[in-house]
C-alpha cells in the first residue's frame, strides 16, 4: 500500500522489544473495556460507576476477592489441562468432561468408604482427603487419556472424542447426584451430598490449599517445557510431528502422556470447585455452569500461549471480570449477559494484540537509495 | 540461423528492476533483455534473484522500481493474466497439471475460448497440428498420471503455446528429467526457437544445460547482473566465476576406497508407498565401512521409500536390514540413532528441522536422548549451545545468532546445520538423501566434501541422489534404481554416464 511518498507493508517482527508483550496486553484490556462501555451504559448509573462497581467487587471487596481467587484457581487448572496437550499440537477442547470426572471421583472416595455421612476429622481424615485429590486427578487422566489413546493409536480426532465424552460425563454426573442417585443429598435437592467438615479441602489463611498446587504447577510446567528432555520432546512433536519422528520421538506414548496430564489437571479443577471451595463442598445442581466456565481455561491458554505462569494474571483477570461484571449487572440492572460479553471482547482484543505483537507496519520511502545484502532464502521466494 | 543481435530484435526487456522483501534487496537495478527467437539462459545460484526476476516477467510480482517493455513499448503486468494475454507463458519447476485428466484436457484448461462449452474436437485438431509441427509424439488422450515427467513437461509447454505464447519461461526444466528426456527437451526448444521464432528463457543453475542449449546467457549474483555473454564466447569456468564471484573447484575429489567390514546389509527389502502400493520391490545390497554407495535414479522410483525404511520411518513389508550384523528391520528410529545410524532426509524443512525452533533446539533433535546431553531429565543447555556453536563454526553456517529460529536460515545454511548435527554424532552409517538438492554451487560443494570426509573417517555412506554428476563424483559403487528395484550395482569404472543413465531409465539391466 502506498501513502504519499511512503510504501506501507505489514512485516513480521524478527525480535520483540522489551516489555512489549505487557504493553500490548494492557492495551488489549483497556480496549476491551472501552468497547464494553456501550453495554455498560445504564439509566441507573454512570459508566465510571459501573466500572467502579465491577472492579471494586472483583478485586477490593473481601467476598468478591475471595470468589475471584477461587475462580482463578479453577481457571488455572483448566488452562493447564488445555496447555499441556496444546504444546504437543493436540486440542483438549472438551475438558469439561474431565472436570466432571474429577468431581465424581473425589466424591466417590468417601461414598465408597462409607464415611460420607459419618464424620472423621483432624489428622485421621487427611489420608482420605489425599485419596480424593488423587482419585480426581486419576479420573481426569483416564478420561483425557482415552482421547489421547484414540488419537495416537487410531488417529481419531481428539476434538470430537473429547466433546462427545463431555456429554457422557455430563449425564453421568446427573445420574449420580439427582434423586435416587448414589451421591444424592439427604434432602434430595438434585445435588450431591455435602462433604463432612473433615473431608473438605484444607484451607490456609482462608484460601484452599489448591491455590498453592495451582501456582506450583505453573512453575513446574514452565520448567518442564523450558528445561527438560521430556518437555523438549512434547514441543518438538507439537511444532513438527514429522521432524519429531525423525528425531526418534515416539508420538503414540507422548500423545497419551500429554492427554493424561491434561486430564489430570482438569480433574483437579473439578476437585477444587466441588470439594475445596469454601461454602460449596458438594456437586451442585448447576454443575454444568462450571463445565462452561472451563472453556475460559482454553481461552486463557490460547492467550498465554507458551507460559503457564503467564496464564496466572490472565486467569485472575478473567475470574475477576466475570464475577465483577455479574455483580455490577445485578447491582445496576445492566443488560443480561454483560459478563459473558465482556469476556468475549477481552478474548478478541487479546487475539488482536497477538497480531500487533508479532507484526509491525513498516513505513518506507518509496524510493530509497539502493544497497543492502541479499540473504539466500528470501531473495529466492 | 545466426544469433540475433539484441538491439535490433529485443522482444522483452526489463530495465532497472529493483525488488525488495522485508530486510532483503532481492533485485537491485537489474537490466535484462531477450531477443526474438533466442534461447536465453538465466543463470545464478539460489538466492541470486532468478526466481524473483522470472516472477516479475510473468506478472506474479510487481517490481518496486524499473520498467518492463514488450516490443519496446512499456507494459505493466498486474497479474499472470496480463502476461498471458501479452503472449508470455511459464512452465514451473513443479508440474501444475490435473493428473486425472487427459493431456488434451489439461492443455485446453483455462483457455479463454473454453469458458463455457468445451469443444474438444476442434481443440484436438489444433493441438495435434502443434504437435506435428514440433515433431512431438504425445498421446493427447492419455491421462497425465500415465505420462512420464518429460511428457508432462511438454503438456505444459503445449498449453502455453496453445494459448498463443511467443515467449516461454521455463524454470529449472531439466531438474526431474532423465538424460534422454533432457536431450529431447533441448532439441525441441531449439526447434521452437529456430523455426517458429519463439523466445525461450531457461532459468537454471545447471551449467551443462546452459552451454548445450542457449544462445546467450545472463548471470545473476546477489540481485545484480554479474555477466551477460554469448554462450559461444563463454567457458564453464567463466560462468561459474560469474555465479559465485570467485573460483570454485567444480568437482570434489574422491578419496580411495578402503573396503572395510560390512556396515549395512539389506536383503530383499520391500515397502509400500503412502497409497499402499508396492514402491520398493526387493532391494539387496551390502555397504561397507569407508565407501560411498550411490543410488542413482529419477524421482519416484522408490528412493523415498528406501530412505524411510532404512531410517525406520516406514515399515518394511518384506526383507531384512542388518546394521553391523544386527537385525534392525523392526528397530525404532531412536534405536537406529543410538546404534550409530545418521540420516539426512531429503526434506530439510518438513522433516529434518523445526522451523520455529532455535538452532540450538534443532541441534537437540538428535541429542535429546543422549546421556551426554541429558542429566536427570534436564537438557544440558550449555552443552548443546557449545555443540551448536561448534557445528556453526565447523560447517560454516551463516546465521545471525545460534538462538535465531531455523526458518531464518537459507536452504544451504540449514542443510549445513543438519549435516553438521548428523555428522557430529560420528555415525558409522550415513544415509544422505538428496543432500545437495536446491543448494547453490558453493554450498553443494561443501556438503559433498563433508560426505567424503565422513567416508574417509570410516563411515559407510549411502548417497541417494537424482544428480548423476554428483553420484559419479562421490560414489565408489553406483546402483541405479528403477521402479523399486536396483538395476545392478556397478563399480566406479563400469559406471559411465551413458550406462547409468540408461539403467536409471529402465533401458538396460
Amino acid at each position: 500500500m502506498r501513502i504519499g511518498p511512503y510504501a506501507v507493508t505489514l512485516e513480521e517482527r524478527t525480535s520483540l522489544p522489551a516489555g512489549y508483550s505487557v504493553l500490548t496486553a494492557v492495551a488489549a484490556i483497556v480496549l476491551a473495556l472501552g468497547l464494553a462501555s456501550v453495554l455498560f451504559r445504564s439509566p441507573e448509573a454512570s459508566l465510571p460507576d459501573a466500572y467502579r462497581a465491577m472492579f471494586t467487587y472483583a478485586f477490593a471487596n473481601p467476598h468478591g476477592l475471595s470468589a475471584t481467587g477461587q475462580r482463578a484457581i479453577f481457571l488455572l487448572f483448566c488452562t493447564y489441562a488445555f496447555l499441556v496437550p496444546l504444546r504437543a499440537g493436540l486440542w483438549n477442547i472438551g475438558l469439561p468432561g474431565q472436570v466432571y470426572a474429577g468431581g465424581l471421583a473425589a466424591f466417590a472416595v468417601p461414598a465408597l468408604l462409607g464415611v460420607a455421612h459419618a464424620v472423621p476429622s483432624g489428622p485421621a481424615a487427611l489420608p482420605i482427603v489425599a485419596g480424593m485429590v488423587l482419585a480426581a486427578a486419576a479420573a481426569g487422566a483416564l478420561v483425557g487419556g482415552a482421547a489421547g489413546f484414540l488419537r495416537a493409536r487410531l488417529a481419531v480426532n481428539e476434538i470430537l472424542v473429547t466433546m462427545m465424552l463431555n456429554s457422557v460425563l455430563f449425564w453421568l454426573v446427573a445420574y449420580m447426584i439427582k434423586e435416587g442417585g448414589p451421591f444424592m443429598s439427604a434432602t434430595g435437592e438434585g445435588e450431591s451430598f455435602r462433604l463432612p467438615a473433615g473431608l473438605q479441602g484444607p484451607t490456609v489463611a482462608g484460601m484452599p490449599f489448591t491455590a498453592g498446587v495451582a501456582v506450583a504447577a505453573a512453575v513446574l510446567l514452565d520448567v518442564l517445557f523450558a528445561k527438560t528432555a521430556l518437555g523438549y520432546r512434547i514441543r518438538a512433536l507439537g511444532e513438527n510431528p514429522l521432524a519429531a519422528r525423525y528425531g526418534g520421538i515416539l508420538p503414540v506414548a507422548l500423545s497419551l502422556f500429554v492427554f493424561a496430564v491434561g486430564g489430570a489437571f482438569a480433574g483437579l479443577a473439578g476437585y477444587h470447585y466441588f470439594a475445596a471451595v469454601p461454602g460449596v463442598y458438594k456437586i451442585p445442581g448447576n454443575y454444568g455452569y462450571y463445565g462452561d466456565l472451563a472453556f475460559y481455561g482454553v481461552i486463557s491458554a490460547l492467550i498465554a500461549r507458551r507460559s503457564a505462569l503467564g496464564a496466572v494474571p490472565i486467569a485472575v483477570l478473567f475470574a475477576g471480570l466475570s464475577l465483577g461484571a455479574r455483580f455490577a449487572q445485578g447491582l445496576l440492572r445492566l443488560p443480561f449477559g454483560v459478563d459473558y460479553a465482556l469476556l468475549g471482547l477481552l478474548m478478541m482484543t487479546f487475539v488482536a494484540s497477538h497480531v500487533v505483537l508479532h507484526f509491525r507496519l513498516a513505513w518506507r520511502r518509496a524510493r530509497p537509495t539502493p544497497g543492502g545484502r541479499v540473504p539466500a532464502d528470501a531473495a529466492e521466494g | 540461423m545466426s544469433v540475433p543481435t539484441a538491439a535490433a530484435t529485443t522482444v522483452l526487456g526489463a530495465y532497472g528492476i529493483t525488488k525488495r522483501y522485508p530486510g532483503v534487496l532481492a533485485l537491485d537495478g537489474v537490466d535484462f533483455e531477450v531477443a526474438c527467437g533466442e534461447i536465453h539462459a538465466l543463470l545464478g545460484q539460489n538466492g541470486a534473484g532468478k526466481t524473483t526476476l522470472m516472477k516479475i516477467l510473468f506478472g506474479l510480482l510487481e517490481p518496486d522500481e524499473g520498467e518492463l517493455t514488450l516490443h519496446r513499448r512499456a507494459v505493466r503486468f498486474r497479474s499472470p493474466h496480463d502476461a498471458l494475454a501479452a503472449g508470455i507463458g511459464m512452465v514451473h519447476q513443479t508440474r501444475r497439471l490435473v493428473m486425472a485428466h487427459s493431456a488434451l484436457e489439461n492443455i485446453v484448461l483455462g483457455h479463454p475460448r473454453q469458458r463455457g462449452l468445451l469443444n474438444l474436437r476442434a481443440a484436438r485438431q489444433e493441438v495435434e497440428a502443434l504437435c506435428a509441427r514440433y515433431g512431438l509424439p504425445l498421446d493427447l488422450g492419455a491421462r497425465v498420471w500415465q505420462l512420464s515427467e518429460g511428457e508432462r513437461q511438454w503438456v505444459e509447454i503445449l498449453k502455453a503455446l496453445y494459448r498463443g505464447a511467443r515467449i516461454l519461461i521455463l524454470d529449472e526444466p531439466t531438474s526431474v528429467l532423465t538424460p534422454p528426456e533432457v536431450q529431447t527437451l533441448l532439441a525441441g526448444l531449439q526447434a521452437l526457437a529456430r523455426q517458429e521464432g519463439v523466445t525461450v528463457i531457461l532459468v537454471t543453475h545447471k551449467l551443462p544445460i546452459v552451454t548445450a542449449a542457449s544462445d546467450r546467457v545472463t548471470v545473476l549474483r546477489a540481485g545484480r547482473v554479474a555477466a551477460r555473454l554469448r554462450t559461444s564466447e563463454a567457458t564453464e569456468a567463466a560462468l561459474v566465476q560469474a555465479m559465485v564471484g570467485r573460483e570454485v573447484a567444480l568437482r570434489a575429489s574422491r578419496g580411495d576406497a578402503a573396503a572395510g567390514p560390512p556396515v549395512l546389509r539389506v536383503e530383499d527389502l520391500a515397502a509400500s508407498n503412502d497409497k499402499g502400493l508396492p514402491a520398493l520391490r526387493g532391494v539387496s545390497f551390502v555397504l561397507r565401512a569407508g565407501e560411498v554407495l550411490g543410488i542413482a535414479g529419477v524421482t519416484g522410483n522408490g528412493q523415498d521409500e528406501l530412505a524411510e525404511v532404512l531410517a525406520g520411518l516406514r515399515p518394511a513389508t518384506a526383507g531384512r536390514i542388518y546394521l553391523a550384523e544386527r537385525d534392525i528391520t523392526r528397530a525404532s528410529p531412536l534405536e537406529r540413532w543410538q546404534m550409530g545410524m545418521g540420516y539426512i532426509p531429503a526434506d530439510r524443512t518438513a522433516v529434518a528441522s523445526i522451523a520455529a525452533f532455535t538452532l540450538v533446539e534443532n541441534t537437540a533433535l538428535t541429542y535429546h536422548f543422549d546421556d551426554a546431553y541429558v542429566r536427570r531429565g534436564l537438557l544440558d543447555d550449555a552443552g548443546l549451545d557449545a555443540l551448536t556453536q561448534e557445528i556453526i563454526a565447523t560447517f560454516n553456517v551463516r546465521t545471525p545468532h545460534r538462538r535465531a529460529r531455523a526458518h531464518h536460515l537459507s536452504g544451504g545454511n540449514l542443510q549445513k546445520l543438519i549435516l553438521g548435527r548428523v555428522l557430529s554424532r560420528r555415525p558409522r552409517l550415513l544415509l544422505a538423501h538428496l543432500p545437495t538438492q536446491g543448494l547453490d554451487v558453493e554450498a553443494a560443494a561443501f556438503v559433498r566434501s563433508a560426505l567424503l570426509e565422513a567416508k574417509a573417517e570410516g563411515a559407510a555412506v549411502l548417497l541417494i541422489s537424482e544428480d548423476l554428476d554428483e553420484i559419479l563424483a562421490l560414489s565408489d559403487r553406483v546402483a541405479p534404481i528403477y521402479e523399486g528395484r536396483l538395476a545392478g550395482v556397478l563399480t566406479r569404472s563400469e559406471a559411465d554416464p551413458a550406462t547409468v543413465g540408461a539403467m536409471m531409465a529402465g533401458l538396460r539391466r
